[in-house]
């Protein structure tokens, strides 16, 4: 009797106790824990399983857990292969994608246990999982954010698995939902995303993932279609309990790079149309220089031996025709001085600007010289210029204030002033200054024209090329030149040089 | 056997060119000289090395004593002629003056690499290439001893 009574209580205990770890199982709301027998019949489902899954006991018990698998997974028989291993090695843990009952997929963080009575025989299995999206709230904040930026972004783990994605990158690759997640990134970014996320041999996962934070990477995106397009990629790290996952906002620069390449195209058609260009004036001017020659000889030779033979109209003509082809000689000849400012340059270099301009005066002693003119110039820096240029342009600016001139001494002043405080931007900016005729305002830009003159033939000589080859020297360096002036009271012609590597 | 740079004695020139404006002005220059000239023109390239070489029907052209050439030429140009001329054992010793419009840079570091005597750039103005083809045939066919016309190799 007592001992009847004994077992009774003992019975009571028991049914105690094991109403109380239903309590508890059931009081687990943020994890799924049932019992399966030896195949995977579910035999016991808790609250928390009821909350993840979706399913109630009522509907789920005496079912096989097959159906929390994706059917791929169930096709190619992952359930039984992780009864298997569990009943083998007494315990399983793994990350994978399971479904709910709505059809819905999440990723989950599973344990299985395997249930062995004394005598070892398998009874069953313990099954312990939770939603690794599991904090619902801050998925949902997490999730409106992703949905609301306007780039496609998708949530890779350190497998290259796609954990999560927007709806912009379905719309960007062609693909549903839930043909994506679960899946390998590679399908999507063929190549160059997975590799960056990997561990290797001199860093582990989060330092390779760290190297490739807030750059972007420029790959090649593959839709569901199989065509590929460029995006560019921007990656962050989201810390969560299984790990560092990264979230890839991705870009389709598809557009942009079109842009890029027609612009580069753009500027190499430039760049050859204007080589062609520069070819042709020298090409031309060259050929020209042989029949003109032909043209200028004879007539030359027809006024040697005829002038005063013929009449007086025939004498006339004559001259005419020989002072046209001087003068289309000597255009001729500056036209090609100006195209080889584009085609004949020498390479920059370091260069005394003083001795520049020293050279340019010695070339123009014979002018200097028949003037009277007065050149004096400031200490004058290194310049990074084609030394020959920078003497032609000294040489062109001079002569031009000593040929117009007012009366009395010409005095002609060089000088130079920094400008700018940036190192590599930093210029030299030349004055050349002097007494002459000056020039009205309304002139200031016609000057720097091809063949512009502001005089009459017989006044000055030249054809008015002078100022148009200072302009190409000036803007060859990457300056401009302009010009300040008063009729009657003189001219200032600025020009600005890069300074010279050296200096700072 | 004529003795060159003798007075009297014709002296060969052979100028290649194939503009017939500039044969006429280069020959009313260099022969209203003093000196007797026998001026030969060769229109191309081609036919100046045929000369050169007593090819065909050149069979009995004299060995000039000066080249004048041109570079501008059809078929074989000036450069060409020159390392012809220059790269021949029996003929390198003529000294061949390029006398062109070209004052190219190009033209001219190439013409002194194939070892031109000398570089002349035609001028425009009448004056002076007169003056320049009379200097010209001044200094080389009578200021200079001329190589003799074969030499020992």
């Amino acid at each position: 009797m007592a001992q009847m009574e004994g077992r009774g209580l003992a019975r009571d205990a028991l049914r105690e106790c094991e109403e109380s770890y239903r309590m508890l199982l059931d009081g687990i709301q943020d994890h799924a824990i049932f019992m399966m027998d030896p195949v995977g019949r579910i035999v016991s489902w808790n609250a928390g399983a009821e909350r993840i899954k979706g399913y109630r006991a009522d509907e789920i018990i005496g079912r096989n857990f097959s159906c929390f698998f994706p059917p791929e997974d169930v096709g190619r028989g992952r359930p039984e292969e992780i009864l298997r291993m569990t009943a083998a090695s007494g315990r399983h843990e793994e990350q994978g994608m399971r479904v709910r009952k709505d059809g819905s997929r999440f990723l989950a963080g599973f344990t299985l246990m395997a249930l062995r009575d004394q005598a070892g025989k398998l009874r069953g299995f313990f099954e312990f999982s939770h939603d690794l999206s599991a904090s619902k709230e801050s998925e949902a904040k997490y999730r409106g954010l992703l949905e609301a930026a306007p780039d496609a972004m998708v949530v890779v783990n350190q497998d290259g698995e796609i954990v999560l994605l927007n709806a912009q990158a379905e719309r960007t690759f062609g693909y549903r939902r839930d043909e994506l997640v679960g899946q390998q990134v590679r399908n999507i970014i063929p190549t160059g995303f997975a590799e960056r996320l990997i561990a290797d041999g001199t860093r582990t996962a989060a330092e390779a993932l760290a190297q490739q934070i807030g750059t972007g990477i420029e790959l090649s995106g593959r839709r569901k279609d199989g065509s590929e397009f460029p995006v560019e990629i921007m990656l962050s790290p989201l810390e969560s309990p299984e790990g560092i996952l990264v979230t890839a906002a991705i870009r389709d620069i598809s557009v942009r790079k079109k842009a890029e390449t027609l612009l580069l195209r753009t500027v190499a058609e430039l760049k050859r149309s204007n080589e062609e260009l520069a070819q042709f004036a020298y090409v031309a001017s060259h050929d020209l220089q042989e029949p003109l020659r032909m043209v200028a000889s004879y007539t030359q030779l027809l006024s040697n031996r005829y002038k005063g033979k013929l009449d007086s109209a025939a004498d006339e003509f004559i001259s005419f025709a020989v002072d046209g082809a001087n003068r289309m000689h000597r255009s001729i000849q500056d036209l090609l001085a100006f195209s080889r400012v584009g085609t004949g340059g020498e390479d920059f270099g370091d260069i005394s600007s003083e001795e520049a301009l020293e050279q340019a005066i010695a070339n123009l002693r014979g002018a200097i010289e028949e003037s009277g003119a007065l050149v004096t110039h400031d200490p004058l820096p290194t310049v990074l210029a084609d030394g020959g240029q920078l003497v032609q342009l000294f040489q062109n600016l001079v002569g031009n204030a000593i040929k117009y001139r007012n009366p009395g001494v010409p005095q002609i002043h060089v000088s130079s002033a920094k400008d700018g405080g940036k190192n590599d931007e930093a210029r030299w900016i030349f004055s050349v200054r002097d007494n002459g005729l000056g020039i009205e305002a309304k002139y200031f830009k016609k000057i720097f024209g091809m063949f512009q003159r502001l005089h009459k033939r017989e006044e000055y000589a030249g054809t008015g090329i002078g100022l148009a080859i200072c302009k190409k020297i000036v803007e060859r360096h990457g300056g401009s030149i302009s010009v300040e002036s008063q009729l009657g009271q003189g001219s200032t012609f600025r020009f600005g040089v890069a300074s010279s590597k050296g200096e700072s | 056997m004529k003795t060159i740079g003798k007075e009297g004695m014709p002296l060969e020139v052979l100028l290649i060119e194939d503009n017939p404006g500039d044969v006429r002005l280069t020959r009313e220059t260099l022969c209203s000289g003093k000196r007797s000239i026998h001026l030969h023109v060769a229109t191309d390239g081609v036919e100046a090395m045929a000369f050169l070489r007593h090819e065909e029907a050149q069979v009995r052209a004299p060995r000039p004593d000066l080249i004048l050439l041109d570079l501008n030429l059809p078929r074989m140009d000036g450069h060409e002629v020159l390392a012809e001329i220059k790269g021949d054992d029996s003929l390198k010793t003529i000294p061949t003056i390029i006398l062109t419009t070209s004052d190219a840079q190009a033209d001219i570091a190439k013409s002194y690499q194939l070892h031109a005597n000398c570089y002349l750039t035609k001028p425009v103005q009448l004056d002076a290439f007169n003056c320049l083809v009379k200097s010209t045939s001044d200094f080389w066919l009578s200021t200079v001893t001329l190589p003799p016309p074969s030499q020992p190799r």
